[in-house]
């Protein structure tokens, strides 16, 4: 067996039965994008799971070389298409600490309201395509109806339904519209009743707790160890939120809790996600009741010039945590090297951990909950 | 639809027998124009929107394409959502070849059409799915929204109703990968054209200048106001765990010969206790020095730096930098190592751009995510990490020549931005 074993195998054990390789993507509907997964099976089982990337590999680091800074937000809008508000912020961030240039309140409770309303646009993303890859089309539809609000209000701030390009270094590029709020407020009372559906769905359901529960364990160590963030880390028992473990931007100053179960399987990835939902419509709340209508919506222009140094950003994207690595050599508008650190990526490491010993239909239940974006991954 | 193609040979020769053709024409496109079933395939940005436009605001269903079939063999349309790579092109060749006849392909957004935001210094990014497979509408945008993507699928309807069984539908080859490059020799004939335009217009202008010499334009240029926005401080987020002092002062401890990379001419405390408070420590650490530390920095139960963050390569001219980023998740402090690599110049000259230019100790015992991350600095920037347990390219193929993120990396398929 040992010199037939394709790449990235490595000899586990010695096993008496005949194993077999399966073949899952690039082009495979439940692997959320153009992943490839090599699987070696022995009868229904997997043993081993070997993913392969670069399916969609852009070379955006390279392309950001011969970019400005500002140009460079622009392309992070296409890593992780699902949450691209929150990813201009962490690029912005990084660029306001190089700038050394500040926010002022009302842009700030503009950045938070748009990272929150992301944030249930990506979850609701999420709980559709769980439904939908356990077989619940239902789901789908329910899913993506709440988020076109979302996408309504998106594009009526920032003119764009998906990339949307929206933060500058020291505030925005527009102001809010004067309905920004009156649609939050009606899309939150809406949400709130659709919530009960959501969870009348799929909570309670029995074919989902069948199909999850106890389904890809992720131990806590294992988790931190593979560099796992957001909700699949808490899932796991580990409260670590970068709002709440680094705040940035004003998030010290809301009241709002962060999910954490302890079992680590599917069924726990998916309750999280639903509680968080609970909880960025809370901060959303808070922030419409403080909402400056007064004051200025950014601070003074000035050219995006970095000096030399390096800087650091992390923030909390709805898949975990999103880190930007500014290297500034010269002092100028571009960078020397811009590095993206994805949540998407750990998750998939650590993929080969929680399959082991499941079966294939498994698999898709134990990706759909780690909710990987894939050109994020390569970038 | 063997038989049908044969009607008209058998049909119109006989008298009223157009007719007849026409009849199945109508009847035959009818089907095939109302019920376009595509192909569930996407691949970034673009898929996303695709998937909106079958939902329930948008409902693709109104045009008879609701049902995405999962295998290509149920398919007429191959929707191409989301940028083509090099490393993808074989796959999406294959789905077009194994997608049964009468088959149609639309080029959904800007990536597929020219490459769009990747088409500058790019080395990956195929530009345009017309260079791999016969594409039939092409719907611009960076997505597209759902209502454009309709009116590509109307425009496709509108060209399937045309079609008729005297000049039946032919399968469409898979185009030869080697003329990858066309793009570049579109862009020249287009430069060409634009000159020509440039000069026309030169001499128009000049013309009209002789013929009329006292004539002034009507057009002021507005001025709009800015706004004034006031400046504002910057206020550093708040510190969690140590400060990078006390860091500094515990690695110096263990050992003397970690430095922070500064410009200043203060002492090396000074700089560590002046930066701002969400600023992560960075310290320089040789190689021999390298896997002790992160040992150590493990280990110790006031550091305890669990949590890789990730593991950054950096090119400069006679080194590299790799930049290892911990974080403790019980206290909440950062710390980066960086670990400077001379680059091997004992190689010659004419095989650098292939060669392995450095080595550093792996870390993947000790931190599992390090797996993955050091085989992407390895496939970025081709340097080797001793111990590591598989090396291999990550994003690009096995045989890719050259290590892209390297400052003098050339590729034969990459543009350069032309600003
Ligand atoms: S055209 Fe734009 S949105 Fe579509 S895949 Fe390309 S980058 Fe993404």
């Amino acid at each position: 067996m040992t010199g037939m074993l394709p790449p990235g195998f490595r000899i586990q054990r010695e096993t008496n039965t005949e194993e077999f390789f399966i073949n899952m993507g690039p082009q495979h509907p439940s692997t959320h994008g153009a992943l490839r997964l090599a699987l070696r099976m022995d009868g229904e089982t997997i043993v081993e799971l070997v993913p392969h990337f670069g399916y969609i590999h852009r070379g955006m680091e390279k392309q950001a070389e011969s970019m400005s800074y500002l140009q460079y937000i622009a392309l992070s809008d296409r890593q992780d298409y699902l949450t691209a508000i929150q990813n201009n912020l962490g690029v912005v961030i990084a660029l306001e600490k190089g700038m050394n240039i500040g926010v002022p309140e009302k842009a700030e409770y503009i950045r938070v309201m748009l990272q929150e309303l992301g944030r249930i646009a990506s979850h609701l993303v999420f709980f559709a395509c769980f439904g939908g890859d356990l077989g619940g089309q239902t789901c789908l539809l329910y899913g993506f109806k709440e988020r076109e609000m979302i996408h309504d209000i998106l594009e009526e701030v920032t003119g764009s339904r998906l990339t949307t390009n929206f933060f500058r270094p020291g505030g925005s590029r527009y102001d809010v519209p004067d309905t920004f709020i009156p649609r939050v407020k009606a899309f939150l009372d809406h949400m709130d009743g659709t919530m009960k559906d959501y969870e009348r769905f799929l909570s309670k359901n029995i074919i989902v707790l069948e199909r999850s529960k106890g389904i890809g364990i992720l131990s806590k160590e294992d988790a931190i160890a593979y560099g796992c963030s957001g909700p699949v880390l808490r899932a796991s028992g580990v409260n670590f939120d970068v709002r709440r473990a680094n705040p940035y931007s004003i998030y010290d100053s809301f009241d709002f809790e962060v999910p954490v179960t302890y079992n680590g399987d599917c069924y726990d990835r998916y309750t999280v996600r639903i509680a968080e939902i609970h909880e960025s419509m809370k901060i959303l709340r808070q922030c419409i009741d403080r909402f400056p209508t007064e004051g200025p919506w950014r601070s003074k222009e000035k050219p995006v010039r970095l000096p030399v140094g390096r800087y650091y950003s992390e923030i909390e994207t709805a898949k975990g945590l999103y880190a930007t690595y500014v290297v500034a050599a010269t002092t100028g508008e571009k960078p020397y090297r811009i590095h993206t650190r994805g949540p998407s990526f750990p998750h998939i490491a650590a993929l080969n951990k929680m399959v082991q010993g499941h079966k294939i239909s498994d698999l898709v239940t134990i990706l759909a909950t780690l909710d990987p974006v894939i050109p994020e991954i390569d970038r | 639809m063997g038989i049908i193609n044969l009607a008209p040979k058998i049909l119109d020769p006989i008298p009223g027998g157009k007719y007849v053709v026409n009849a199945i024409d109508y009847v035959v496109n009818w089907a095939r124009a109302n019920s376009i079933w595509p192909l569930t395939y996407g691949t970034s940005c673009c898929a996303i929107e695709m998937m909106s436009s079958s939902m329930a605001r948008y409902d693709i269903a109104r045009f008879g394409s609701e049902v995405f079939r999962s295998s290509p063999r149920q398919a007429d349309l191959f929707i191409l959502a989301g940028t083509i790579t090099r490393r993808m092109a074989p796959a999406i060749q294959m789905l077009w070849e194994q997608i049964p006849g009468p088959k149609y392909a639309i080029a959904m957004g800007a990536c597929t059409i020219s490459g769009g935001p990747f088409i500058y210094d790019n080395y990956s990014v195929v530009r345009g799915a017309q260079n791999l497979i016969p594409v039939d509408v092409f719907v611009p945008g960076c997505p597209p929204r759902p209502e454009a993507l309709f009116h590509g699928l109307l425009t496709l309807r509108e060209k399937i109703l045309k079609e008729t069984c005297r000049n039946p539908w032919q399968v469409g080859e898979p185009k030869d990968v080697s003329t990858m490059d066309r793009y570049r020799e579109a862009a020249k004939t287009w430069a060409a054209l634009e000159e020509m335009k440039d000069e026309e217009m030169a001499e128009a202008r000049a013309k009209f200048k002789e013929e009329n010499p006292d004539y002034k334009s009507s057009f002021k240029p507005i001025r709009i106001k800015k706004e004034d926005f006031p400046e504002v401080e910057r206020v550093p987020f708040k510190r969690m765990g140590l400060t990078q002092s006390d860091i500094y002062a515990k690695l110096k401890e263990k050992f003397p010969a970690v430095t922070v990379h500064t410009h200043s001419e203060d002492p090396v405390e000074d700089v560590v206790a002046a930066m701002p408070a969400d600023r992560p420590l960075e310290v320089m650490v040789t190689p021999e020095d390298y896997l002790p530390m992160v040992e150590f920095i493990k280990d110790e139960a006031c550091l305890k730096m669990d949590y890789l963050i990730d593991i950054v390569g950096i090119d400069y001219d006679d080194h590299f930098d790799v930049v290892s980023q911990f974080r403790s998740m019980e206290h909440g402090h950062k710390l980066f190592l960086c670990l400077q690599l001379k680059k091997d110049f004992s190689i010659p000259e004419e095989q650098r751009a292939t060669a392995l230019l450095a080595h550093a100790p792996s870390i993947s015992h000790l931190y599992p995510a390090a797996e993955f991350k050091e085989r992407e600095v390895y496939d970025m920037f081709g340097i080797d990490f001793v111990g590591h347990p598989d090396q291999r390219r990550i994003f690009l193929d096995d045989d890719f020549v050259g290590y892209p993120l390297r400052k003098d990396f050339t590729h034969p398929e990459m543009i350069r931005r032309p600003v």
